[in-house]
């Protein structure tokens, strides 16, 4: 029976009235046999298991230690929350005062973000996209669904999809340059920010964020984002979390399915697949690149046969992504790096080895050990006599 | 994707599944004939005379001292199970392996634990190796009394022992549009299980005077990418836990060494390592990781934020396209074997099907069976060699849910989730006992207000 509620269900994912059914089954049943009945659903949508005669679900607990009145620990000072409290809100608290232009952000850009986030934001490498053009446009795209091989996906970047502008201001300050975190300016975040804001073709107030555009903070608190009202639960104001809850409980807002838990014969072991359903199989070779390859063999591992550091492969790994991509000097860039050879070669493998303030993180990310990396600095050189 | 192109008739496949019963009453008869000859016969010994070596050779390891206690005083697995390792794709990498993840074989896990080297290691700025000595914990925002605290004060607080599941959203994620993967490791290993003990996060906050305004809870990793995420109170008062301890000792620090967020049978990605500092405001935070990420956009164009839970969900474990059914002869008993989950509550049961989900029975549950934990299951099945299959697992909960179809879930959400799917998964054991990772799926198509059909469907 409750197989055929839930196929109606299915047909006609917009039916109001199974709606409600499915949401009276799902809570109705929230709770445990063997536990109180919560007097609302859980948050989540799911069960929780209250504390009844010391145990919650199938754990013994010790009250006495939870009513205990244990206390350790001392009071912060103002220093330490200030350090630490570097979080932002979509309000603009925790916002700091600052300036920067996106012509400013383009040459912090350029030094420090465009190796991974590619030319104006377009991504590349796995790594994420800033930008895809101009965010009003692609907003347009989120309802798109590659159910066919001929049909585009949704943009998903700063500019078409993220709800609110505080993210990315608190997140380029926390969070990047990603090797070396927390190391720009308050100006140099908000000049990244112009910078983004440009390359997204958005506006402010109505004003276009061009070159020479002034971003501080009153008028980053003015940022309407193009998809500030696309997310659901709406999780804002004092009813936040009743929405939340209030979501979930109907399994129809998120994919879910239920079935009678007090009558779980009722669900469905017959014809239970669409008459339409085929087999599908993985096209092509599927994805396969696995390190280390799948196997299942019991067997001694194999000697390593080459025990020499392979500095070629090592410079691959670590250092290409920025080296080969114009970012930094490429191997064979004799003039690039004759500049830096003419400091001598104790300087270069120090600014190798500990980093740089112009963008070159120490190793370069990696973890390779100081002699490692030393002929790692020898192989490119060599290339470049 | 396109499934015409890569169809096949469901009824074609699995053509004969429905006849397993009576394979099984096949099966009786046969054994009855077999415990005949065994009690007329004296000796069922084979009577070759040679043998297997194993058995007949003398060993080194059967006749020459072992290592001495003294070695290895932090124990290692068996040099023989090299391969049993977490793997990773390039395709899942990001910031030279900073912003990536490394997945458990599963297919080689048994019980309900995952050992602490092969959980499932995902982290956005590396694996941060921090000295518990210069680590604190600090409680601030819309509460009287902030606070800060040593890891030794907090392992001060009561301590609570539970075994939690951690799954990353994103397990299946790449299989929205089509099956990716030929293997169990990559197409669900994006989890792992384990025993953790800590504090209820409840127990410290009840003397600290949590404002009525505090709605919700921000908790901040201390590595360099200072992973926040935006926690509901309700939650808070329930379950949520700080934890050091993993399966009997200290977190690896891959799960966030000295203590990390626990939030059972919630996104993974909830369970803040390197836990440093937890904030109480009356606004949710909008982090990077619950806004551009960790949202599951659906065709209307919405997409749903603060997906907190890992809704039902199951697979088959043995067979998997690692661990095959080739060496299995006709008429051989075997168990297939499986995972179910909930973070939503306690697995109730799960059903089996071998024509793809369309028929099921009755799997048993094995083991413990707890909430918000691995639960696993097993079937008795004869093997028939020759006999494709579609083996297929549904597993449900306590909460009142069930695994959709793939048609169910996707009709609702689309097929540009990346998070959240949890749909029925499929293994079809080939002709020779291969086992290859298919989907059952309709063709989706829209109408021309945007909603999602199934193509062809009367």
């Amino acid at each position: 029976m409750m197989f055929k509620l839930n196929k109606k269900l299915l047909i006609s994912i917009s039916a109001a009235a199974a709606l409600s059914l499915g949401l009276s089954a799902c809570m109705e049943n929230a709770a445990p046999v063997d536990s109180i009945t919560p007097t609302k659903a859980s948050i989540d949508g799911g069960v929780n298991y209250p504390v009844v005669n010391d145990k919650t679900g199938p754990y013994y607990i010790n009250t006495n230690a939870h009513n205990a009145d244990v206390k350790y620990g001392r009071t912060p000072t103002k220093a330490e929350y200030e350090e630490w409290n570097s979080d932002m809100m979509a309000d603009g608290t925790g916002l700091p005062e600052g300036q920067g232009t996106a012509e400013e952000g383009e040459e912090v850009y350029e030094a420090k973000c465009v190796m991974c986030h590619g030319d104006f934001g377009s991504g590349g490498g796995g790594y994420p996209a800033l930008s895809k053009g101009n965010a009003y446009d692609l907003h347009k795209t989120l309802t798109n669904q590659r159910i066919k091989p001929d049909t585009d996906g949704p943009v998903r970047v700063f500019g078409t999809y993220w709800p609110e502008a505080s993210t990315l201001w608190w997140y380029i300050k926390d969070a990047m340059p990603h090797p070396l975190t927390d190391s720009l300016s308050d100006d140099e975040v908000y000049a990244l920010v112009a910078y983004i804001l440009n390359a997204n073709e958005m506006e402010i107030d109505g004003v276009e964020v061009d070159d020479e555009y002034v971003l501080n903070r009153e008028k980053f608190l003015k940022i309407k984002m193009p998809n500030r009202d696309g997310f659901e639960p709406n999780v804002a104001g004092p009813q936040g979390p009743e929405n939340v809850r209030k979501f979930y409980a109907n399994a129809k807002n998120f994919g879910g399915q239920t079935y009678d838990v007090k009558n779980p014969a009722s669900r469905c072991m017959k014809d239970c697949q669409e008459p339409t359903a085929k087999v599908v199989y993985i096209q092509g070779a599927g994805i396969s690149d696995f390190h280390p390859p799948l196997s299942t063999v019991r067997d001694l591992p194999k000697e390593k046969e080459n025990t020499n550091f392979d500095a070629k492969k090592a410079y691959a790994d670590n250092c290409a992504m920025c080296h080969d991509t114009g970012a930094a000097p490429a191997p064979g860039d004799k003039s690039g790096w004759a500049a830096l050879t003419a400091k001598g070669m104790d300087k270069v493998y120090e600014n190798g080895l500990k980093g740089t303030d112009t963008g070159m993180p120490a190793k370069g990310g990696s973890s390779l050990s100081d002699s490692q990396f030393k002929s790692v600095v020898d192989y490119i050189l060599n290339q470049s006599k | 994707m396109d499934i015409k192109k890569s169809q096949q008739d469901l009824n074609a496949v699995a053509n004969d599944a429905e006849s397993t019963r009576l394979d099984r009453r096949d099966f009786f008869r046969k054994t009855a004939a077999l415990s005949v000859t065994a009690l007329a016969g004296t000796s069922l010994l084979a009577s070759e005379e040679a043998g297997d070596p194993a058995i007949l050779h003398p060993t080194p390891w059967g006749t020459k001292w072992g290592d001495p206690v003294t070695k290895n005083l932090y124990g290692m697995p068996s040099k023989y199970e090299h391969n049993v390792t977490r793997r990773y794709t390039k395709l899942l990498a990001s910031g030279n392996f900073r912003a990536s993840i490394a997945v458990t074989p599963i297919q080689e896990s048994s019980g309900i634990i995952t050992p602490n080297g092969l959980f499932f290691s995902r982290s956005h700025g590396g694996i941060a190796h921090i000295d518990p000595n210069e680590h604190r914990l600090m409680i601030t925002g819309l509460v009287e009394k902030p606070l800060v605290l040593t890891m030794k004060q907090l392992k001060r607080y009561p301590s609570v022992t539970r075994t939690h599941f951690i799954e990353c959203p994103a397990n299946g994620g790449q299989e929205w549009r089509g099956p990716q993967y030929n293997s169990l490791q990559f197409a669900k290993g994006f989890m792992s299980c384990a025993e953790w003990t800590g504090v209820y996060i409840k127990d410290i906050l009840k003397d600290l005077g949590v404002k009525k305004e505090a709605l919700w809870m921000l908790a901040e990793g201390g590595d360099s990418s200072k992973m926040g995420r935006t926690i509901p109170m309700e939650k808070v008062w329930d379950d949520a836990m700080i934890v050091w301890g993993q399966n009997g000792e200290a977190l690896r620090p891959e799960q966030g060494y000295p203590i990390r967020l626990l939030v059972p049978g919630w996104e993974g990605n909830l369970c803040v390592k390197w836990l440093r500092r937890l904030d109480f405001a009356s606004e949710p935070w909008y982090c990077k990781e619950e806004t551009s990420k960790y949202t599951v956009l659906k065709p209307t164009g919405k997409a749903i934020q603060h997906f907190y839970a890992n809704e039902v969900n199951s697979t088959v474990t043995s067979p998997s396209p690692e661990i095959d059914w080739t060496d299995l002869k006709d008429g051989d008993i075997v168990e297939i074997e499986g995972l179910a989950w909930s973070g939503m509550g306690t697995i109730t049961g799960v059903d089996i099907s071998f024509d793809g989900g369309k028929n099921y029975v009755e799997a048993k549950l094995k083991g413990l069976v707890l909430p918000k934990c691995w639960t696993r299951w097993s079937y008795m099945h004869t093997y028939k060699k020759g006999q494709e299959l579609i083996l297929a697992s549904r597993a449900m909960d306590d909460a009142g849910y069930i695994q959709p179809t793939i048609d169910q879930e996707t009709l609702v959400v689309g097929v540009e989730a990346v998070y959240h799917r949890n749909a029925v998964e499929t293994w079809k054991v080939e002709k020779d006992g291969k086992i290859t990772h298919v989907e059952i799926r309709s063709q989706l198509g829209r109408k021309a207000n945007g909603e999602l059909v199934i193509e062809g469907k009367a």
